[in-house]
């Protein structure tokens, strides 16, 4: 069905948008690196992709005159909350790049923030590629060919916003949301429902706390070690 | 964040200059080798790298400005204040100890601007996601603003809930340390960008000033980059510029001029209505009185315009006129404001009598003009508007300016206005034993810093005294 697909592609982007906006909170910190602005351009690059196909998946339906009003209103519900998040996208892209330019990492005129944000975020980055890991290839001078790619993407969205609001005429302030107040407090297995279809893998396999894995084989060693003793007592008298 | 500078019409609003000051001062103090000293912050198991306590804060800011240990202490406190630094033990005190406290750097995006304000979207997911990790224990001031939001932008609450689930997940990825401080630094520009109930807002403005406009970050100059600037740059110097030695003289010229007249400034006789409930003030400074102030007598004297613009003066002006024999120019003028001002419909037919009565040759009341403003004026007069007789106007302004103000100023009329204008006795105040000085019955503000042990007890005096007079 459509609906399902578009919602599928609606969460996707969301994904993408959260780890995007997680990503540019450390721009110009101490975890800024080239690794850090790789990651913030395959996030966007897959944002925008999910942005053009829902975007692709949602107009016909709402031009459509002849939808009756439960679908039309389901559809306007998708659409606003497309929108929100592609302008938060656009606005997350415009303060990276802001904060990329201020902050450059090589010719660095500035020295980065000293934040105690240290360690990767590729996990971060994996999560919105809904991939496992990722590769970092970039050369040296990445991060100034990547701002000035960050500029022309930006006009690009800012050009598919103006045309949205131009093509499909939904009145944001009639659309009624489904989540009520506190609805964010409900366990997530709603949450996980709605988003397991279609979606691939959300977690990863592997232990992501090594201190925890350390503790546990510790822990079980000296058990080992304790049962070892005892039963040495009990052989011994 | 989800409102960003509007660039579809409007100004960019401009960074401010003192955040700007203050993310330099910061950028400087992370310079490797003459930065702030760093340490690390260790909780049970996590070590978290770039903790600075206070006093080395303090003693960097002393030793790099080279100001005294209080002005640095006041620096430092502004940089916790505006969110650029937070504390570690306790995040809601935002002020700076000269002590072992611990503080962190604020991430740069999370820095305070002017440019990127924060947006209720963006602290609608804030409190979800706090909703979701405390499990509903919002405090009071949160959970009220989480109620109103849900009220103001119900349409985009899923967009919300949804954001606040995937970015919570997303900030699982990370080290524990991580997490730590990028909560750490959310929690602090939320405490800053929307203080609790009782803590001054540091966002607070004085009213917008329009002037500064900045440009968004261009990485690629255009050939348009360039006209522009070169269209900004032109305009910029067509701009008539004043030297501020003549600006400030002719401040100072009104400010002397105009320092006794100020009510506020000098007093008002004979009291002032808002302290003693006496309103004789306003009924004696009515716009038509028979007998004006003498302070409302010396103020025609300042300018023309004064003199116009007050009812009094302007009935006397006209009255001197007919001793000249010359009340035409006075008529003609006020006939042209009645145009400029009146009804619309009204236009025509007004502007007609006006020609009929002042500008037609042969007319009963005609009006000096010269030739080629009357030219211009006839030309005009075949499509009538309100402001066709705007250049007539202006020419009889200027003639009665230059020609008959002057005279009036020097006439028998006007000194004799001077000499019968009233000044207002100032109402006699009772005058306590203990005290030493009579009060003045409206205190002059300008006199506050000096009389500042009178200031209590007039202060006190003045409305004792004002319930003792009513």
């Amino acid at each position: 069905m459509a609906k399902e697909e578009c919602k599928a592609l609606l969460d996707a982007l969301n994904k993408a948008t959260a780890c995007y906006h997680h990503l540019v909170l450390t721009i110009g910190g101490s975890a800024d690196s080239q690794n850090l602005r790789e990651e913030l351009q395959k996030t966007r690059q897959k944002a925008q992709e999910l942005a053009v196909a829902i975007r692709a998946r949602l107009t016909p339906p709402l031009r459509d005159r002849g939808l009756g009003a439960e679908e039309r209103a389901e559809f306007e519900r998708l659409w606003v909350a497309f929108s929100g998040c592609l302008e938060l996208l656009e606005a997350d892209m415009r303060r990276a790049l802001a904060l990329g330019t201020e902050f450059p990492l090589h010719a660095p005129r500035r020295p980065l923030v000293r934040t105690g944000v240290e360690g990767g975020a590729s996990g971060v980055a994996a999560r919105a590629l809904s991939a496992r890991s990722l590769r970092h290839e970039g050369e040296r001078d990445f991060d100034v060919e990547d701002l000035h790619q960050l500029e022309r993407e930006i006009l690009k969205v800012g050009e598919m916003i103006q045309d949205m609001e131009m093509k499909v005429n939904v009145p944001r302030w009639t659309v009624q949301a489904r989540q009520t107040a506190g609805a964010e407090l409900l366990s997530s297995a709603s949450a996980g429902v709605s988003s397991v279809g279609g979606v691939s893998v959300q977690q990863r396999m592997g232990p992501c706390d090594l201190s925890k894995a350390l503790a546990a084989t510790i822990f079980s060693a000296v058990l080992l070690a304790a049962v070892a003793l005892a039963v040495c007592v009990a052989k011994l008298s | 964040m989800a409102a960003g500078p509007a660039p579809l019409g409007g100004h960019p609003r401009a960074q401010k200059p003192h955040l700007s000051k203050m993310e330099r001062v910061v950028v400087s103090m992370q310079d490797p080798d003459q930065g702030v000293k760093m340490q690390s912050q260790r909780l049970l198991i996590t070590v978290i790298p770039h903790a600075v306590t206070g006093n080395d804060v303090v003693e960097w800011l002393i030793q790099k400005y080279c100001i005294a240990e209080d002005e640095a202490l006041h620096l430092g406190t502004l940089l916790v204040q505006h969110g650029y630094l937070y504390p570690l033990r306790d995040p809601r005190r935002l002020l700076l100890q000269p002590d072992e406290t611990p503080y962190r750097f604020q991430t740069p995006y999370f820095w305070m601007s002017t440019l990127w304000p924060a947006a209720e979207l963006d602290y609608a997911i804030y409190l979800a996601k706090k909703n979701i990790r405390k499990q509903g224990a919002l405090v009071d001031h949160e959970k009220a603003h989480y109620d109103q939001l849900h009220r103001k932008i119900n349409h985009t609450w899923d967009l919300v809930v949804m954001q606040a689930r995937e970015q919570l997940r997303a900030a699982k990825q990370r080290r524990k340390g991580d997490r730590l401080v990028i909560a750490c630094q959310e929690q602090t520009y939320w405490l800053v960008n929307r203080p609790p109930p009782g803590v001054p807002s540091v966002l607070e403005q004085g009213p917008e000033r329009g002037s500064c406009t900045a440009r968004q970050v261009q990485m690629t100059k255009t050939v348009d980059f360039y006209k522009r600037e070169i269209e900004c740059c032109r305009k910029a110097l067509g701009r008539t510029r004043v030297k501020s030695s003549v600006c400030l003289e002719a401040y100072l010229k009104f400010s002397s001029q105009r320092g006794p007249h100020d009510p506020l400034l000098s007093g008002c006789l004979p009291s002032n209505p808002w302290v003693t409930d006496d309103d004789t003030y306003w009924a004696m400074n009515a716009p038509s009185v028979a007998v004006p102030t003498k302070l409302r007598v010396e103020q025609w004297a300042f300018s023309f315009r004064e003199l116009l613009e007050d009812p009094v003066g302007r009935a006397h002006f006209m009255d001197f006129l007919q001793t000249e024999f010359s009340a035409e120019n006075l008529s003609f003028w006020e006939a042209c404001e009645e145009l400029r001002h009146g009804g619309q419909a009204q236009v025509p037919a007004l502007v007609d009598a006006v020609y009929q009565q002042f500008l037609a040759p042969g007319a009963a009341r005609w009006v000096n003009i010269d030739s080629r403003t009357m030219e211009r004026t006839l030309e005009g007069l075949g499509r009538p508007h309100r402001h066709v007789l705007d250049d007539a106007q202006l020419h009889i302004y200027m003639l009665m300016k230059k020609d008959s103000y002057p005279r009036f100023l020097k006439s028998d009329l006007y000194k004799d206005l001077l000499a019968e204008a009233v000044v207002p006795l100032e109402t006699k105040r009772r005058v306590f034993p203990f005290m030493w000085k009579p009060r003045h019955s409206s205190p002059s503000l300008a006199l506050l810093p000096t009389s500042t042990s009178g200031e209590p007890e007039a202060a006190a005096g003045s409305p004792g005294g004002g319930d003792g007079e009513t």
